[in-house]
């Protein structure tokens, strides 16, 4: 599958050979931690006068270079679908060798970093569990009620977040028959015909 | 167990056969266990014909007595011993001590019941469901190829009634994480 890039995007990339490859390495260290952390238009202009260029051009580069590795990592390309759509661009054999490294090299991250765009319900962190006895309450003395408090930590977008909650005996062997139950489905027939047919 | 003087009289005029003969006492006691712990009691449970003859403020006095102590014995606990001496210290003869007692006994369970489920406690999980699921893509990330559980517990607040849900997406590795800690709480 090859990746389809505009007229603009070609320009803007086309800055790419006019420099060094040891620049166009930065601007790919640049790219991927404005992917991690967001973008620092200062570091734009402290390149512009190194390069002796306008700071829109090193933006126009950076960004170019920013959506390349990120379609790519997106459709999750192979590396000769990646050769092959850099090909159209008409740079040296060096500068695709390079671009194709830095695909390579930081796919996996950019993979993690769009994943967490997608729309996000809480997620599982951890799990601490306490047994409790009640004694005595208010209403009622000399009670034995034995029960579990859970303390349930959850993360989404990065908050973190904590549920306690309860339960008896009953109830708890009961969760436990359920989510044994759930495990096990991942290893039937069925659901392992699906992963391996579908990739 | 601390009763008051207005409990204690009431018990009083109950035990006296002039104002309720054994009819009505067993009349009255029944009533009152009845509107205590049926849910579905009729509120006009003093309204039995039998009840007719006797004025309604003494009727209403001892009945709010009974409902009262019954509750009290109920908290702590009492057992037959000291219900007896009681009832004893009220001027109540053998039989209706006896009668009271075996009332007592026929409704401890369904009133001990009562009496511990009211109070806060923490939402208490009722139930969880699970859903497997195998993403694919999204339109920011293609070819994804995970399974994926989504976990929903249902939970109860004792106070306001609320069945509010807590849902949460985990992989394997987390499901096995989580089942085993609730596992080793279950042991």
């Amino acid at each position: 599958m090859l990746l389809d890039l505009s007229e603009e995007h070609k320009e803007h990339l086309a800055f790419l050979p006019q420099v060094d490859s040891t620049v166009v390495s930065e601007f790919g260290r640049i790219a991927v931690e404005f992917l991690r952390r967001g973008s620092n238009p200062k570091i734009y202009e402290g390149a512009a006068r190194k390069l002796n260029v306008s700071s829109d051009t090193v933006q126009h580069g950076v960004e170019g270079l920013t959506y390349l590795l990120t379609e790519s990592s997106k459709l999750m390309i192979s590396e000769l679908d990646f050769q092959d759509s850099v090909f159209v661009l008409g740079f040296s054999e060096e500068l695709n060798k390079l671009l194709l490294q830095l695909y390579l090299d930081n796919r996996k991250e950019i993979r993690t970093i769009l994943s967490e765009l997608a729309p996000d319900l809480p997620s599982y962190h951890s799990l601490e569990w306490r047994l409790d006895v009640q004694l005595a309450s208010r209403s009622l003395r000399q009670q034995i009620k034995p029960s579990v408090t859970i303390k349930l930590h959850l993360n989404q977008n990065g908050d973190h977040s904590t549920e306690v909650l309860q339960t008896d005996p009953a109830t708890l062997l009961h969760l436990v028959q359920q989510l044994e139950q759930a495990l096990e489905e991942m290893k039937t027939n069925h659901c392992r015909r699906v992963v391996r047919n579908i990739k | 167990m601390e009763l008051s003087e207005y409990v204690q009289k009431g018990f009083q005029m109950l035990a006296d056969p002039g104002s309720f003969d054994s009819n009505a006492f067993t009349l009255l006691l029944r009533a009152a266990f009845q509107s205590l712990l049926d849910a579905q009691a009729d509120e006009a449970v003093l309204d039995h014909p039998d009840l007719k003859h006797i004025d309604p403020v003494v009727l209403k006095h001892c009945y709010t007595a009974a409902a009262t102590y019954i509750l009290e014995a109920g908290k702590q606990r009492a057992d037959k011993s000291t219900l007896s001496t009681y009832l004893e210290d009220c001027k109540f003869d053998r039989e209706r001590i006896e009668l009271f007692c075996t009332e007592y006994q026929n409704n401890k369970n369904s009133l001990e019941s009562l009496l511990g489920s009211i109070g806060r406690s923490l939402p208490h999980i009722t139930d969880v469901s699970w859903r497997l699921e195998y993403q694919i893509k999204t339109n920011q990330l293609h070819k994804m190829y995970r399974p994926a559980y989504l976990v929903t517990l249902n939970v109860e607040n004792t106070d306001s009634r609320s069945h509010p849900e807590i849902s949460f997406s985990c992989n394997m590795e987390q499901l096995q994480d989580l089942m085993g800690k609730v596992f080793k709480s279950s042991i």
